[in-house]
């Protein structure tokens, strides 16, 4: 499984990179815009991501704005619901309207920091990932 | 209260949201049990309920709830889309009931921080076999099945953060020597060491790679670390290299001091941390989170994440601190108290003193605080509408269960009472709740017609407020409480041993008050522990309440929970008897009497009585009943004070009258044993305390002779 | 290192283990652990309350809250004394309950170690009722103290007769 992460705090880098790399191979970016660059040139190469895990506050552009590039790309390239890549926003904002709309511009799943590894991997699981 | 504690908004709207759900359910049932069938309307709503409950549980991954809730909504879709007839209407309440049982105590288990792992396949297969049977009714009926209920597994997901209990909050010093070499250096190693272990971490100075000079800043004030993390201090420390290290400090800190911590070394705190006294959550309508608030300034070394767009924090939602309103509602009585130290200062006493400026300024600042009172006390003020559904379900319940036909009648539920007495009293009315059903309503109804009765029992539970008090009654017209049965089982049981004649009736209705009387009786509810009306009565007193018992035998029973508002501010009128000042509720005076010895009339048991206007009163002299010396014992140099309560008289004699005010009731410390006739205790103007005299208590004690 | 973790272990101390406060009652000095003592006050009016035991004075206005009192001299059953401009009230907070204790006189603050403490005589005046509170004897240069046990001074007889019955229940 192809996996990108973007996430501009240290310590929760080093930590989601452990968790994520069990699962496959990973790659980390350290804020939004390179996270959406990288996302754009793996499409291009034919290698897209799986997975795409994105945390809410970050430099240059949110986990909000990455989430409606990578849809937007989507869209535009003309990639099916079915084949599109699962996003998981990972954040420690957990107020209802935050919850609300990143499920209105289209992640799989919300997961609170911090993360509860039990039912990430249910989430995997049920998102047929793993 | 573990359940007024939220950090996530997310999970207790979906506890809030799922509860109310689960409450309206409950309440259709209720209202439609004795009916035939649900109609239309009530199908389509516990339709609903079930959907949006099995859509939410699905998106929180509680898959048992959403399994349970996903089958009463296939259930029930076929009652919308067939409406066949002749729908076992009990059986189908029961499950109803059922599956909202299970959601409830799923519900209940994660509000308490455990994990929801009931079993639901049991509840799963009878529904199932429910619903065969339904299917297979429609098709006798002839009416067309209709296409199967589709469906979708849910497709988003979240994910609650686990809770952060375990992690701790540090506050580090270290104090190199003063020769150390390269400090800045040291300082770095440590706070990479730490980086793979820390949640936050925070320090100062910051510019410990970029500036050399942090080095003697280093030495002069130390190197200052903010850490938040799970592992423990000698963790730490190990990590920590601190071998040129002089001195460390090192404290463990609360969450609470460690955002304090952090407004000091000048960041930005984390968003706070909120407390709701009311119940759920309601997000506001406006300040919508949208793409690109959350974009942060490139993050400086042991900087925390500060938010380009500088966003005032998401609370929109006003929540109070319970304890500052415990704070404010302290402060109101000081501030009545205060109000009377100023209107009754001795320097006013000055004869010859025009007041007429004074005394409208006074009047004006009386009805600003009785107004400022008023409104405190109603933001604690909660109605008992919930507390009495409960107890509908209750009756509901436990007369299906004895096969006894009962009516239950609420009257003043929408009284409001203090938050805190909500919670004490729950249990305790549950109890009454249940007795009345189980051992006050006959079990067979001819016993009653007999009697003149109608068949059905009735059980009245009753809410007021009155004179700074609550008063809740559950009523029933059953058989009543036999004195006679009472007294020989607690005589029985060792618990008295004076004969009959020495009780009146009305304490030996109390008997059943006293612990070991009855044993056994709902063991599953109390589990165990000395069940029965003494722990009631042991919850009651707790915050200062009292049960009285009535009943008349064949005729019912009634108990009442008298209980004192937390902050009851009363009229009273202050008296003197001896030294001790004392307190009369202005609402309890009849009237004020001088008279003079030859309108006693004395019992040769000892007894005083008044007669007034052709009736008999008893006389009650203060200071001989609690031995307060230096007072009057003339009755001609007193006042005698006419008290009324629930329609009995007596008459107590006072030395004088002092004044009249607004009086703060203020409950006597637990550590005193309750005294009968007291039923609290003020602070008067001058610092001085009083007691308030409790008219019901007198009268029983006089009653008792 | 280890320097170190001594150094920190000593600032963790407990700052209050080991002090007591300490009063004279009759001819004996008495001393109460000082995590349990809030404040001392001088002493002030008392309002009666009716009805109590005996050793239960009545209650006072502490700065807005009102605290029960209770005669020391009373409790240990010696005879009553007048008070004194000497007399004070000793605040104590133990579990929660408030309480006062009218002292006839206050000694001094003394740092009393763990060795110095040792078990009172199980013989003696069987009808001692200080006895009753006293679970420890520490020897100082100058004199001997009794030290006390605020939860048994001030646990009312009702309340041990009624914990009595509920254990009694449960077996």
């Amino acid at each position: 499984m192809k996996i990108l992460l973007a996430e501009d705090d240290f310590a929760t880098r080093k930590f989601m990179d452990k968790q994520l790399s069990q699962y496959g191979e990973c790659d980390v970016m350290v804020d939004g815009e390179e996270a959406v660059d990288a996302f754009m040139m793996a499409l291009e190469d034919n290698e897209p991501y799986d997975l795409v895990c994105l945390d809410v506050m970050m430099p240059v552009m949110d986990g909000y704005q990455v989430l409606k590039a990578i849809r937007g790309i989507e869209a535009q390239k003309g990639i099916s619901k079915k084949n599109s890549v699962k996003v998981i926003m990972t954040t420690a904002l957990n107020d209802e309207r935050n919850v609300k709309l990143a499920f209105e511009l289209g992640c799989e799943a919300y997961v609170g920091k911090p993360i509860d590894v039990e039912k990430f991997e249910k989430v995997l699981n049920k998102l047929g990932l793993i | 209260m573990a359940e007024d504690f939220n950090t996530d908004s997310m999970f207790s709207m979906f506890l809030f949201e799922s509860s109310q759900l689960l409450e309206k359910l409950e309440g259709i049932i209720l209202e439609k049990q004795d009916a035939d069938c649900f109609d239309d309307a009530d199908i389509n709503e516990i339709f609903r309920c079930m959907h949006t409950i099995k859509g939410s549980a699905g998106v929180m991954m509680y898959d048992n709830i959403m399994k349970a809730s996903h089958k009463l909504e296939d259930v029930f879709y076929y009652l919308r889309e067939s409406h066949p007839e002749d729908v076992p209407h009990m059986e189908l309440v029961e499950k109803v009931l059922a599956v909202s049982d299970f959601i409830t105590g799923e519900l209940d288990k994660l509000r308490n921080g455990e994990t929801a792992d009931g079993d639901e396949s049991k509840l799963v297969e009878d529904l199932d076999e429910f619903l065969s049977r339904i299917k297979g009714e429609i098709k006798k009926q002839g009416i067309r099945l209709p296409k199967a209920n589709k469906q979708e597994e849910p497709t988003q997901f979240y994910v609650k953060p686990v809770a952060e209990d375990d992690s701790h909050f540090y506050k580090i010093v270290i104090h190199y020597r003063n020769d150390t070499q390269m400090s800045n250096i040291r300082a770095y190693s440590a706070t990479y060491a730490l980086k793979e272990v820390a949640e936050d971490l925070l320090y100062t100075p910051e510019d410990i790679l970029s500036n050399e000079a942090s080095g003697d800043v280093i030495l002069a004030e130390g190197f200052h670390m903010l850490l938040q993390t799970k592992i423990s201090k000698e963790e730490v420390l190990e990590l920590i290299d601190s071998s040129e290290a002089e001195k460390i400090d090192f404290d463990e800190i609360t969450s609470d001091e460690y955002g304090k911590e952090l407004v000091n070394l000048g960041r930005e705190p984390a968003p706070q941390i909120v407390i709701n006294l009311e119940d759920g959550v309601k997000p506001a309508k406006d300040d919508k989170p949208a793409p690109g608030d959350y974009v942060v300034k490139s993050k400086d070394p042991g900087k925390g994440k500060t938010l380009a767009k500088n966003q005032p924090k998401q609370q929109s939602i006003i929540s109070v601190n319970v304890e500052k309103m415990d704070a404010l509602m302290d402060l109101i009585g000081e501030l009545v108290i205060a109000e009377a130290t100023v209107l009754q200062n001795p320097d006013l006493k000055v004869p010859g003193l025009d007041l007429t400026n004074f005394q409208k300024a006074a009047s004006e600042l009386a009805t600003n605080t009785t107004e400022l009172q008023q409104v405190i006390m109603s933001m604690r003020m909660m109605p008992l509408t919930n507390t009495f559904q409960k107890m509908k379900r209750i009756v509901f319940d436990v007369s299906r269960k004895l096969d006894k036909d009962v009516e239950f009648e609420v009257i003043g539920e929408n009284t409001e009472v203090d938050k805190n007495i909500i919670e004490h009293i729950s249990d305790p009315l549950m109890h009454l709740v249940r007795n009345s059903v189980d051992h006050g309503i006959e079990e067979d109804p001819n016993e009653r017609t007999m009697l003149g009765k109608p068949a059905k029992g009735k059980i009245t539970l009753e809410a007021k407020n009155e004179g700074g008090k609550v008063y809740i009654s559950v009523r029933d017209d059953g058989k009543g409480l036999n004195a006679e049965k009472l007294y020989e089982k607690a005589l029985d049981k060792g618990l008295i041993d004076k004969p009959m004649s020495d009780y009146t009736e009305k304490e030996i209705f109390r008997f059943v008050t006293l612990p070991g009387f009855s044993t056994k009786e709902q063991v599953t509810e109390y589990s165990g522990r000395g069940v029965g009306m003494d722990v009631v009565v042991k919850n009651i007193q707790a915050i200062g309440g009292r049960l009285d018992i009535d009943s008349t035998l064949g005729g019912g029973s009634e108990m009442t929970l008298v209980i004192p508002l937390t902050l009851a501010i009363i009229n009273g009128i202050v008296v003197q008897v001896g030294n001790s000042p004392f307190v009369l509720e202005t609402s309890s005076i009849k009237q004020f009497v001088r008279m003079t010895q030859d309108s006693l009339v004395q019992e040769p048991s000892g007894e005083e009585y008044v007669v007034l206007r052709g009736e008999y009163y008893p006389f009650i002299r203060l200071n001989e009943k609690y031995e307060l010396p230096d007072s009057c014992c003339n009755v001609d140099d007193g006042i005698v004070v006419v008290l009324e309560h629930e329609g009995k008289q007596i008459c107590v004699l006072i030395d004088k009258l002092l004044q009249q005010q607004e009086i703060v009731v203020k409950p006597i410390p637990s550590y005193i044993k309750k005294v009968r006739g007291l039923s609290g205790c003020t602070q008067l103007g001058d610092g001085s305390i009083a007691l308030i005299l409790d008219i019901a208590g007198l009268i029983q004690d006089e009653e008792r002779r | 290192m280890e320097e170190l973790k001594e150094g920190l272990q000593e600032q963790e101390a407990d700052a209050q283990k080991g002090k007591f406060m300490t009063f004279q009652a009759g001819k004996e000095f008495f001393g109460i652990s000082i995590s349990y003592v809030k404040q001392i006050i001088a002493m002030q009016p008392i309002t009666v309350v009716p009805e109590v035991e005996d050793y239960i004075k009545g209650l006072i206005n502490l700065r807005g809250k009102i605290i029960p009192v209770i005669d020391v001299r009373v409790r240990f059953k010696m005879e009553p004394k007048e008070y004194t401009d000497r007399t004070c009230i000793i605040v104590i907070d133990v579990k929660s309950t408030v309480v006062g204790l009218i002292v006839e006189k206050i000694a001094q603050v003394d740092t009393i170690m763990d060795d110095d403490i040792v078990p009172p005589p199980t013989l003696g005046r069987k009808d001692n009722e200080q006895n009753k509170y006293v679970y420890g004897l520490a020897k100082t240069e100058d004199s001997v103290k009794l030290l006390i046990d605020p939860e048994k001074l001030i646990k009312q007889e009702v309340l041990e007769a009624l914990e009595e019955l509920q254990e009694e229940e449960q077996e």
